[in-house]
């Protein structure tokens, strides 16, 4: 299972992509992410507020893609569950993951 | 300073369509906004003749802060616990004494400047939240309220999105945006509402450091950068594109002219911006840095004037380069006198990174 966190918008505008993939993480941090991501609704994202005015408030995208599986949540920073927040940090914080700024 | 619900471009409409009653009403409002401008304007020239602002005839009942503790948690959390309010003493924690000296400047400077009176020129209250989230590198306006991440020290330094002035003034100005032209954070009047905030959190900087056009260094966010980015700022004004790289090849992608504008879907994926609005805002920040060193002195009296009651004043939701472009050249015109050094100055910055032509 492989997890991707983009991230843009507030004052900074940068994009930043951070990945986790499981393949290359300890067993334990592994199946951490897994239940990290089995907690988030991937089918049912809570609304992306677009075009909602002049507030630059951050956004995300979360990609999960897992036996060529490939499930895509969009949302702004207003929008994020708790179970999100704590994937979305997971995998930008575990030993292993991936970080590229554009 | 008040602002108008009804935009021109709906009096037009109902000029050109209405009934009798209907065009005869929509003169009179034309009229009304018309006449309050000019009395505006006299106002302030008077003052100025005297070497007053308005700050100095008037009280400033609007500079109320207040500054909050997020507690590295988030949006859900906010505004957080309440740290330090209006005239309290400075307390342990840095951040949360530099978002308040930080938003104070900038109130300041809105007030002595434009003569306005807060972000919705009606003494709204200024709340910002410090320390949000864990290691969050980035800050924002959020439609209510600033919020400050720490920084992780890879994207930015530890603290600096609260040192830098000029970020402060950039979310604020977010508020003030939100409060007059509403221009809408998609394309280009997304990239115009970048670029005001941009504008005017550098001037933020140079009023409070009481630097000349030609002293200023024309960068958003100078020094913030942490360990993953190299380069100087997040943003040059004065050579968009410029400001950072990676070691990975990634780098500062603004234009600084129409014919390298970066055309991105606004389709609620953040990799593409909302339309690109911090990538094509390095347009109308060229712009406005070679309209302000053209012209010469202090950046905030004639270019950053005219750009503020463009904004404040001019444009509408969905207002493009080319009618920010031609707002400028018509309020420095007004303001300043027609084929003046000001006007010339405007139209040939619009020229120069081609979205006036000629």
């Amino acid at each position: 299972m492989k997890v991707s966190v983009v991230r843009g918008g507030g004052f900074a505008g940068l994009v930043t992509t951070t990945t986790a993939d499981t393949a290359s993480l300890d067993p334990g941090d592994a199946e951490a992410l897994r239940a990290k991501v089995g907690r988030v609704d991937l089918t049912a994202p809570p609304p992306a507020e677009r075009g909602a005015g002049p507030a630059d408030v951050p956004a995300y995208k979360v990609t999960v893609e897992d036996d060529g599986r490939v499930q895509e949540l969009r949302v702004s920073e207003s929008g994020l569950t708790p179970a999100l927040r704590d994937l979305i940090s997971y995998v930008g914080s575990v030993p292993g993951h991936e970080e590229r700024v554009e | 300073m008040c602002c108008f619900i009804a935009p021109p471009d709906l009096l037009d409409a109902v000029l050109e369509s209405g009934n009798e009653d209907e065009q005869a009403a929509a003169r009179r409002t034309r009229q009304a906004a018309e006449t309050a401008r000019a009395q505006r304007v006299s106002v302030t020239g008077a003052l100025r003749q005297l070497a007053l602002t308005i700050a100095d005839v008037a009280p400033a009942p609007g500079r109320v802060r207040t500054v909050y503790d997020a507690g590295n948690r988030g949006y859900y959390a906010l505004p957080g616990r309440r740290v330090r309010g209006e005239g309290d003493p400075a307390v342990p924690d840095e951040a949360v004494n530099d978002a308040y000296d930080g938003s104070g400047l900038t109130y300041d400077f809105y007030r002595e400047v434009f003569g306005r009176d807060s972000i919705d020129g009606r003494g709204l209250e200024i709340v910002s939240s410090v320390h949000y989230e864990r290691d969050h590198d980035n800050a924002a306006w959020t439609g209510f309220q600033m919020i400050y991440g720490d920084g992780s020290g890879r994207v930015f330094r530890k603290g600096a999105l609260t040192k830098a002035i000029d970020v402060i003034g950039h979310e604020l100005t977010h508020g003030v945006t939100q409060f007059t032209a509403q221009l809408v954070y998609s394309k280009q009047s997304g990239a115009l509402n970048e670029s005001f905030s941009d504008v005017f959190g550098s001037l933020v900087k140079q009023y409070s450091r009481g630097q000349s056009a030609e002293e200023a260094d024309w960068l958003i966010g100078e020094g913030i950068l942490g360990t993953a980015l190299q380069g100087v700022a997040l943003r040059s004004m004065k050579a968009p594109g410029t400001a950072w790289t990676t070691a990975a090849g990634g780098g500062d992608r603004q234009p600084a002219h129409m014919r390298d504008y970066v055309d991105l879907p606004d389709d609620g994926d953040p990799a593409n911006d909302n339309g690109g609005v911090h990538i094509n805002s390095g347009i109308p920040n060229h712009a406005f840095y070679l309209a302000a060193t053209a012209m010469g002195g202090n950046a905030w009296e004639r270019a950053g004037r005219i750009w503020y009651v463009t904004l404040t004043e001019r444009l509408r939701a969905r207002s493009d380069f080319r009618e920010a472009a031609e707002a400028t050249v018509a309020v420095a015109g007004e303001l300043f006198g027609a084929d003046g050094t000001e006007h010339k100055c405007v139209r040939d910055a619009w020229r120069q990174v081609g979205v006036l032509d000629g």
